[in-house]
């Protein structure tokens, strides 16, 4: 048999029914063996749209995201999604095709060092010298992809290896990971910390739905009735109509999650990691509350914020640990009046449409959907507005701020879920990021709904340029893009436009009801802002408001 | 402040300038550095010696001890005292 071969068998062995890539001459030896196994090979159009797509499908399943390209261009192109995952902490194993051994280093036709480049952004990454270490190397690939913090690993295959011939050595057995539990210490500290506390608050990341915590973490929010802010990872912990649910917090959050994270005196992190998108400036962030970090990975207990009491391990068992019986009903009344104080308004005047309005009708006319997120000023109304009900039904590109994304992770949900339903929201900016994706949608038959919201401009940078540099606006003007409906309808896609507010309910009815994909392309204002705002260096405390239609 | 830190590392591909990168890209300077091999357990002891620009070693500690390749990581010594963590991270 040979290495490729063997790859193939190994990837069988672990279970992997899909692979999102694209062939080249150093991988070709792999794509060969591909034709002889049941594994689904999925044909991007890009390496990056493949490598997004196994991303949008791990964090659907749970399971690690496989995709493959050749060595060079095939393999840097892969990078922004292994550098995605990294940063959201998803599990993916990237295959790329190497030249072969003897030409290494010697600047040969397609050779780059793609082990090298993505050291920073890989989990942990192999370069496979000989074949018969293949079925090993799979077999840990996949285990450190999915163990305690999940992350992307690399997997460099010179052709040579692929192409070597080699007696099938026994597969590797896959390793059994514990999570670990707390040290009791700290668990004791923890409990005393909760026993004292008169104003908590809960604060998930995504740690949370990757850890498959989110049934301990609501039996733990609904027996302590500690109010729940998340992150933008966080988002559907608890359901976002929950009754003590104040929203996400941070520069885009509610500005009542903000402001009882300001006012908490304890703050019971559950897998988030004190981004600066959260806290705004860290040494203002929360600054009375006294910290519980929960986290699987023990670099992130006091990382940038000091734990003074640090759960390491699986979330499930520190947070059924920790007491519930809590004497916190005042600040419950505070926080529930800063909610309502707060509460979102879809009251924008004008004709045009107000998409927060539409974003949260479409999810309350299907609470089931999955959103796939695309990156910008439409990612943070999704955020705001939409209701979930899992953290994997909402796929954003939360620490990397991947425009191209949202296209290429729906596809991956419906190969995770074929008969799910997927939403893709996208923005004229980011839609041109992967493009050419829809061709794969087209070629895979994908029902994909398509969100795509066109200011005409670039609008997050646009309206950082508005507010922070004196309107002085630079290569933000889009005004110049293509008739999208017309581009959709080429790939053989339904498209439709929609201007006006009064022809929303309907567009929302023929976006759902749609056989097949479809793109829905909203016009609205240029001029259109995200609120409310932290602005950049200021504490949570500073948030900008302000209502544009 | 200057921390000396005791690393052991497997002799694999990578592991070296992997540990090495790890400690540049969290903001530690590395200021000397000594190797010796042990062939028979493939095994590489290090002992480095790097520049804290403000941040915790003790959280550098762990972020190496998490990489694959590495078997050990002790700090040996500090000898200037740590400061206070300062943030200015808004972009």
């Amino acid at each position: 048999m040979k290495g490729a071969q063997l790859l193939v068998k190994a990837l069988e062995q672990e279970g992997v029914g899909v692979v999102f890539g694209y062939p080249g001459g150093a991988i070709m030896p792999v794509y060969d063996a591909l034709l002889d196994s049941p594994i689904r090979h999925v044909l991007a159009r890009h390496e990056q749209g493949a490598v997004l797509a196994a991303d949008g499908f791990a964090r659907v399943t749970g399971r690690p995201g496989v995709c493959m390209a050749t060595s060079g261009p095939g393999a840097t192109n892969l990078v922004t999604g292994i550098a995605n995952a990294f940063m959201d902490s998803v599990p993916l194993v990237a295959i790329t095709g190497q030249v072969p051994t003897p030409v290494m280093g010697t600047d040969a036709f397609q050779e780059v060092d793609i082990f090298g480049i993505t050291m920073p952004i890989v989990k942990h990454s192999f370069l496979i010298r000989r074949a018969e270490d293949i079925p090993r190397i799979i077999g840990e690939a996949f285990h450190i992809a999915t163990e305690g913090r999940p992350g992307p690993v690399l997997v460099d295959l010179p052709k040579d290896v692929a192409n070597t011939m080699t007696s099938i050595p026994p597969i590797f057995e896959m390793k059994s990971s514990d999570p670990g539990r707390p040290d009791p210490e700290q668990l004791a500290l923890a409990c005393r910390l909760l026993g004292e506390a008169e104003r908590p608050v809960l604060y998930a990341g995504g740690g949370v739905g990757m850890a498959r915590a989110v049934d301990a973490f609501r039996e733990f929010a609904e027996a302590s009735c500690i109010p729940v802010v998340t992150t933008l990872k966080g988002i559907g912990a608890v359901p976002t109509r929950h009754k003590d649910y104040l929203g996400m917090l941070g520069m885009h959050g509610n500005l009542a999650a903000n402001k009882a994270v300001q006012a908490s005196d304890l703050l019971i992190c559950v897998g988030a990691r004190f981004d600066d998108r959260a806290t705004g400036r860290l040494d203002g962030f929360a600054p009375g509350a006294k910290v519980i970090h929960m986290d699987a990975d023990p670099s992130e207990i006091s990382k940038l914020r000091f734990a003074d009491a640090g759960l390491l391990g699986d979330l499930r068992v520190s947070l059924s640990s920790l007491p519930t019986d809590l004497s916190i009903e005042p600040w419950r009344a505070w926080c529930a009046e800063r909610k309502a104080e707060h509460a979102w308004r879809y009251d924008a005047p004008g004709e045009g449409v107000f998409v927060p309005d539409m974003l949260r009708r479409i999810t309350e006319a299907d609470p089931e959907v999955t959103i796939a997120c695309d990156v910008g000023q439409h990612q943070m109304w999704v955020a705001q507005h939409c209701h979930f009900q899992r953290p994997e039904q909402h796929l954003t590109s939360a620490g990397l701020g991947t425009m191209g994304f949202g296209i290429p992770a729906g596809i991956g949900a419906l190969m995770a879920k074929p008969d799910g339903r997927v939403l893709t929201v996208t923005g004229d900016g980011s839609i041109m990021m992967n493009l050419q994706e829809l061709q794969t949608i087209r070629r895979y038959d994908l029902p994909l709904k398509m969100l795509l919201v066109d200011n005409a401009s670039l609008g997050m940078v646009r309206q950082w340029q508005e507010l922070f540099h004196e309107e002085r606006y630079s290569e933000v003007d889009l005004s110049d893009n293509p008739d999208f409906v017309e581009v959709a309808r080429s790939f053989g896609i339904k498209a439709f436009r929609v201007t006006r507010r009064d022809r929303v309910d309907a567009a929302i009815e023929r976006l759902l009801a749609a056989e097949g994909a479809i793109l829905a392309h909203v016009c609205i204002d240029p001029k259109t802002n995200v609120w409310p705002l932290v602005p950049p260096g200021e504490t949570n405390d500073v948030m900008l408001e302000g209502m544009s239609a | 402040m200057n921390h000396t830190m005791t690393l052991t590392i497997q002799r694999v591909e990578g592991a070296l300038i992997r540990a090495l990168g790890l400690i540049e890209r969290r903001g530690f300077a590395v200021t000397s550095i000594d190797a010796s091999a042990d062939e028979a357990a493939q095994q590489m002891e290090l002992t480095i010696e790097v520049c804290s620009p403000g941040r915790s070693v003790d959280v550098l500690a762990r972020q190496i001890e998490k990489l694959f390749d590495v078997r050990s990581v002790a700090h040996v010594r500090t000898s200037e005292p740590a400061v206070q963590l300062e943030e200015s991270m808004a972009c």
